[in-house]
């Protein structure tokens, strides 16, 4: 590198690049660590500036050297940030499950990254650099995330693009680039101390709130907390319930084994199977979705046969706004639709419970905008509740707060 | 059965000895195919998974079937010297573990003894092994409920496993387990949890006929003490300041049956903490043992204040600034140079106070000169009038002009934006 260095003719001003990484650090204190934990990298393959996965960070002499310092700070964060958002594995995550595999695929990643940085990253304090992609130069709505951004434009459509593109680096698309140092080059952190700095980031955000903008906070959040995907947690909570004592294939002394004729004087346990009944409570206003609604049940249905529950073990009660789509999906699905309930979750609970054999597991799928039953039902209960964020105002009573799902029940959000 | 012919073919009576030297041939294409060569590779997962055997805490190992959870209880059996016992949970019934009731001569008098299964009086007559118990989760429940007893209790029937008996178990993820099952939250917070997920690069090699051999760790006996003394000051030292995560049941549905903390967890924490430190093993592994003992969020927590202490001494540094190693990291490096300038602060006197200017200068030579700044200016604030400005200060003449270029180009793009026309 330094043999390099000395024919390339210009020298890295690093003056000006820490220069600007302390702009980039006063003007965006939550960033500091990120940005100091980044190695720079010599580099004169790199077109301007560039990261790897590993945390370091490629810089062209000559890009410094054109570049003025309040712009180069703007770079180093939307550098940072792309590391930080973790672009390279959600590029790769999302890169396997689309099926892209080209380079120009990859520069989409990187350009539908550039959109979830750059609609925020700017302004107080940073100037844009030059050519800068926005989604809004792109014709895109801002706030969105890159695997959204990913969707919404191709290349064709910008023919000019590439003249403004700044490329990334492995870093910003999961592609690797033919500078890169690789896993075993100096300086690099390995994922654990790279997940450490992330977590470090995210708590002084969420440590200080009100000085990081909205698109940072919803990163800090989402970092601490990661979103479950509701499949997998109603899941859980269907599987939980009709797997528990009582229902599914179990072991039990309560009718000997055949084996015991063979052992006299040993008791042996036998094994019975004793599939679930799941009765599925529909008790929704107007306000789900039928798309949300239609899943949801699907999803219920899937996962009781998966457990053993036959098609007539499962049905369907169904208050009356949501009959219409209940109805079809029961029918294609060849789910028993049993009796409509009133407007009342208590009375979907009492038409689920009325029935002989009575249900193993009652689900319920609700916006949670109703009464619940006083006391607990003999059976166990899992709530899928629809998330709602606007809270249905009663003219009548403006004060009027849903109650919670009472704890007895396992709840999972939807949505 | 209606095509069966009794005689035997003509071939076969007139040269009997293709048929063995058929397999002969097929025994040679084995013996090439087995033919596979080692290499040794790190491999934290393996690491933590010794390191937890080792500290005698019961492991959950998670993975998919097939990637290999077998092969590496193998290898960690061969190396721990124990007798390895695979028992495949799902295949067994309940009173496999907890013991078969057997009816006595007079059970009113004598009771009901519960007999144990073969291969528990094997582990308990070796007196030591590695119990392995795969496939819990596609177990029944009411073999799960027995395997617990066995796994948190030791207990077999009647019979009580050794205490240098190790047990391990194997389940699949929740997600692809069809019938999968959840752990209670107080049943998880008995275990460790290790991911068990295979390297692509590791299969493709090995496939080639290179499997990687692991170098698993090995206590120092001269680093016992220090690491107990380090794994207290870490887990004490932590939750002195954060006490809300001494005790936090997750909320969430599908983290119940994993990681938490609890003061039981901490502790489990605490002794692999030690264990890593007395082994030498890298941040990876330890980062993998304390997420699956006490969750992420406070597993991260927990390995940002070890990161902390593990910065250098900062009365050491101001001790020989000249000679100082400074992390080589930007933020950590930072950290330290600020940890200085607050104990010299703490305990300002002329001296002290030159020291850590000659370290100053010695991170401005050694590293990235903008992480000089912040301390810098902290440092000069504290100058007493008596005191003269020290040579080093000239040194750093570098990071000032540094400090304020960036403080133009700070009003160059504050007045762009009040400038408008972008």
């Amino acid at each position: 590198m330094s043999g390099e260095a000395s024919t390339g003719g210009l020298e890295l001003d690093r003056e000006k690049l820490f220069a600007a990484r302390l702009h980039a650090a006063r003007v965006r204190p939550y960033l500091a660590t990120a940005l100091f934990a980044l190695h720079p990298v010599e580099s004169r393959r790199v077109p301007t500036m560039a990261v790897d996965r590993h945390w370091r960070c490629y810089v062209s002499p000559a890009f410094v050297a054109r570049t003025p310092v309040e712009e180069l700070a703007g770079v180093w964060v939307h550098e940072v940030s792309h590391l930080l958002r973790d672009h390279h594995g959600r590029g790769d995550r999302v890169a396997r499950a689309r099926g892209l595999t080209g380079a120009a695929d990859r520069l989409r990643i990187n350009i539908a990254a550039d959109c979830e940085i750059n609609d925020d990253a700017y302004g107080d304090g940073l100037v844009p650099p030059e050519g800068v992609l926005t989604p809004q130069s792109l014709g895109l709505p801002e706030g969105k995330l890159m695997e959204d951004y990913l969707g919404r434009f191709r290349l064709e459509q910008w023919p000019n693009l590439m003249a403004a593109w700044l490329d990334c680096g492995s870093g910003a698309d999961g592609l690797e680039r033919e500078w890169d140092l690789g896993p075993d080059g100096a300086h690099g952190l390995s994922e654990q101390e790279r997940d450490g700095i992330r977590f470090r980031v995210a708590q002084g955000i969420t440590g200080r709130p009100g000085t990081a903008p909205k698109g940072w906070q919803r990163w800090a959040d989402r970092a601490l907390h990661p979103p479950q995907p509701w499949r997998e947690l109603l899941g859980a909570a269907v599987r939980t319930a009709t797997s528990g004592a009582g229902a599914g294939e179990d072991h039990s002394h309560g009718r000997p084994s055949r084996r015991s004729s063979a052992l006299p004087g040993i008791v042996l346990p036998s094994l019975r199977r004793r599939p679930p009944r799941v009765t599925v409570v529909i008790d929704t206003s107007a306000s789900v979705s039928d798309g949300e609604l239609g899943s949801a049940l699907l999803e219920v249905a899937a996962i009781t046969r998966a457990v053993g529950g036959r098609r007539d073990l499962v049905s369907v009660v169904s208050c009356d706004a949501a009959a219409r789509i209940a109805h079809p999906v029961c029918q294609a699905e060849g789910i028993t639709l049993i009796g409509g309930g009133g407007t009342d979750l208590r009375t979907g609970f009492t038409v689920a419970l009325r029935a002989r054999p009575r249900p193993d597991v009652v689900v319920v799928l609700t916006d949670g905008q109703t009464p619940w039953p006083a006391r607990r039902p003999d059976c166990r209960t899992v709530v899928g509740l629809f998330a709602r964020p606007v809270r249905h105002v009663d003219e009548d009573d403006p004060d009027y707060v849903p109650d919670r799902p009472p704890d007895w029940a396992r709840v999972v959000r939807i949505g | 059965m209606p095509s069966y012919t009794p005689s035997p073919s003509p071939s076969l009576s007139a040269s009997p000895a293709p048929a063995p030297a058929r397999l002969d041939v097929a025994a040679d294409l084995l013996a090439l195919l087995r033919d596979t060569r080692t290499e040794p590779r790190p491999d934290p997962q393996l690491e933590a998974l010794t390191l937890a055997v080792s500290a005698d805490l019961p492991v959950l190992l998670w993975g998919e079937p097939g990637i290999g959870k077998t092969a590496a209880l193998t290898q960690l059996a061969d190396t721990l010297d124990l007798p390895l016992t695979t028992v495949i949970a799902s295949v067994h019934e309940p009173s496999d573990f907890s013991g078969l009731p057997v009816i006595g001569d007079d059970p009113a008098e004598q009771g009901v003894p519960l007999a144990p299964p073969d291969w528990a009086v094997r582990l308990v007559r070796q007196g030591r092994g590695l119990l392995f118990l795969d496939e819990l989760s596609t177990a029944t429940p009411a073999v799960q409920a027995a395997l617990l007893r066995l796994v948190l209790e030791r207990r077999i029937g009647s019979l009580r496993l050794p205490a240098d008996v190790r047990i391990v178990a194997a389940a699949n993820p929740r997600a692809s387990a069809a019938d999968g099952w959840e752990l209670s939250a107080p049943l998880a917070n008995r275990f460790v949890h290790l991911q068990w997920a295979h390297d692509h690069e590791v299969v493709i090699r090995g496939l080639g006929g290179t499997w990687p051999r692991a170098v698993l760790p090995r206590l120092d006996p001269a680093l016992l003490p220090g690491a107990v003394d380090r794994a207290r000051r870490a887990v004490c030292g932590l939750l002195t300041a954060r006490p809300a995560l001494v005790h936090r049941l997750p909320g969430t549905e599908t983290r119940r049956g994993g990681a938490w903390p609890s003061p039981r967890s901490w502790d489990m924490a605490l002794s692999l903490i030690a264990f890593a430190t007395a082994a030498g093993s890298d941040r990876d592994v330890l980062s993998l043992l304390v997420r699956g003992t006490v969750g992420d969020g406070s597993g991260l927590e927990l390995l940002a204040w070890l990161d902390r202490m593990d910065l250098p001494d900062p009365e050491l540094l101001l001790a020989d600034p000249v000679h100082a190693e400074l992390p080589e990291r930007g933020d950590r490096r930072q950290a330290t140079l600020e940890g200085v300038v607050e104990v010299v602060k703490s305990l300002l006197t002329e001296d002290r106070w030159n020291a850590a200017w000659a370290l100053l200068v010695r991170a401005m030579e050694t590293g990235a000169p903008d992480l000089v700044v912040v301390p810098a200016t902290t440092l000069a604030a504290l100058r007493r009038e008596d005191w003269d400005v020290p040579e080093a200060i000239e040194r750093l003449a570098g990071v000032v002009s540094m400090s304020r270029r960036a403080d133009r180009s700070m009003a160059r793009a504050a007045k762009e934006r009040t400038g408008a026309g972008r």
